[in-house]
């Protein structure tokens, strides 16, 4: 039962953390202070999940990676862009309808 | 400079494709595992950052994250390919036996070539015959994945279906293993007693060979060797309720029967006969007995193709 929730939990955060990402990333951050700001609100994600993740979103122009060299190490400091934003507003209005679905029926399941 | 950590970056590197990408890509590793091993054992210790890096992942399995290609074969297709290369290699094994039957090499595409050599080289050639089938269909379903294009690939429907076969009815198969098996053992006797199993009559102290002793003894061993398997298969069958099991030893003996068939064919050359027959039904004998064995081994040879198209049918449960 285990195996079968988190092979579950790991399809369903694939679209989730795409979301994730786009919802942060309203402040600029580098990739382990995601990591960290995910962790601290109690969402685990995989390491070498997340900078895949976020090199795609950058192909597909929804996200701009840039490196700082200012720091003591190299770091690449993601923003969000125009397009990203608005995908961001499509998704979450996607996820918004999915969860009164959810809800809508489980409210019915309980009076039934 | 961290040894260990740029070996595991080179390591992942190795995997990835795209040489512009591969150096921002491991740049944006270096950066992510240098900072988590200083925040969690700062100053940077070589035992934290082994740590660090063991908890990243392997390197395969990292780099396989950046990679979006197209599978070799569509998922849609995949099935299809253990259906055909089956279909393919049951006719390609026929003509193998009919090579090694006529001892004459033949070129029929997409078999290319089919050596007619000696009865033991089947056994070497077979399996190279069924990794050429293989790689055949791999090909030709690879390139329809290439193209992109909706195509509807065709199966015969001759009820073959793994499904629709009849289950084993397993105490009819429990006696007729016994039987068989009491056969193979009166039959292993008379060829301990006699050195062939064909004998004009069973009169121990007045023994009379119907064959030859060469091709008498080969003969023999040919039947014996098909009534063997013929038990063995059956014993299997009577204590497995797998179709897909019963499938197999059914291929396999029909293989092996048809190999056994073409050695006893190829003793028709020879002088035969130990007993004096008048040369008009010489003739006649060798003639119905070439007929009679090319009808079996054309059943055999049915009966294999059926077997190998239902075990094609890989998904189907057992």
């Amino acid at each position: 039962m285990d195996n079968e929730l988190g092979s579950i939990e790991t399809e369903m955060k694939r679209g989730f953390l795409q979301l994730l990402v786009l919802v942060l990333l309203e402040k600029d951050a580098y990739g382990y202070a995601m990591v960290r700001a995910f962790r601290e609100l109690g969402y685990e994600v995989e390491e070498n999940t997340l900078y895949p993740l976020l090199r795609r979103l950058e192909k597909r122009g929804l996200i701009h990676g840039k490196w700082e060299l200012s720091e003591e190490r190299p770091r690449k400091v993601y923003a969000i862009t125009r397009p990203g934003r608005e995908m961001r507003a499509g998704l979450l209005a996607i996820w918004k309808k999915q969860d009164e679905i959810i809800t809508h029926i489980i409210k019915e399941n309980e009076h039934a | 400079m961290h040894k260990n950590l740029e070996k595991y970056l080179e390591e992942i590197g190795h995997y990835l494709s795209d040489p512009g990408e591969r150096e921002e890509i491991l740049n944006e590793i270096r950066s992510h595992i240098l900072e988590k091993a200083e925040q969690e054992g700062a100053p940077l210790d070589e035992a934290v950052l082994e740590k660090v890096i063991a908890a990243y992942g392997a390197p395969r399995r990292v780099a396989e994250k950046y990679l979006d290609g197209k599978p070799v074969i569509a998922p849609a297709y995949q099935r299809f390919l253990f259906r055909y290369t089956w279909l393919l290699f049951s006719f390609h094994f026929v003509l193998i036996v009919l090579g090694a039957l006529f001892n004459k090499s033949f070129t029929i595409f997409p078999f290319l070539f089919v050596p007619g050599r000696d009865i033991a080289d089947i056994f070497l050639y077979t399996p190279t015959a069924f990794l050429t089938d293989f790689g055949i269909v791999a090909l030709v379903l690879y390139y329809i994945t290439w193209t992109g294009k909706e195509t509807r690939l065709p199966w015969p429907k001759f009820a073959i279906d793994l499904n629709e076969a009849k289950p084993v009815a397993r105490v009819a198969t429990m006696i007729g293993a016994g039987i068989m098996l009491a056969l193979t053992v009166f039959a292993v006797r008379i060829f301990l007693e006699f050195q062939t199993l064909f004998v004009v009559s069973l009169n121990f102290e007045k023994f009379r060979p119907l064959f030859r002793p060469a091709p008498g003894r080969l003969i023999s061993l040919a039947v014996l060797a098909m009534m063997a398997a013929g038990t063995i298969g059956l014993f299997i069958k009577a204590f497995s309720a797998s179709r897909r099991l019963a499938c197999w030893v059914d291929a396999v003996s029909d293989g092996f029967a048809l190999v056994m068939i073409a050695i006893v064919l190829r003793q028709q050359h020879a002088p035969l006969f130990a007993v004096n027959i008048p040369a008009r039904l010489l003739a006649w004998s060798h003639l119905t007995l070439t007929i009679t064995l090319f009808v079996v081994a054309l059943f055999v040879a049915i009966d294999l193709v059926v077997n190998l198209v239902r075990l094609g049918r890989r998904r189907q449960a057992g």
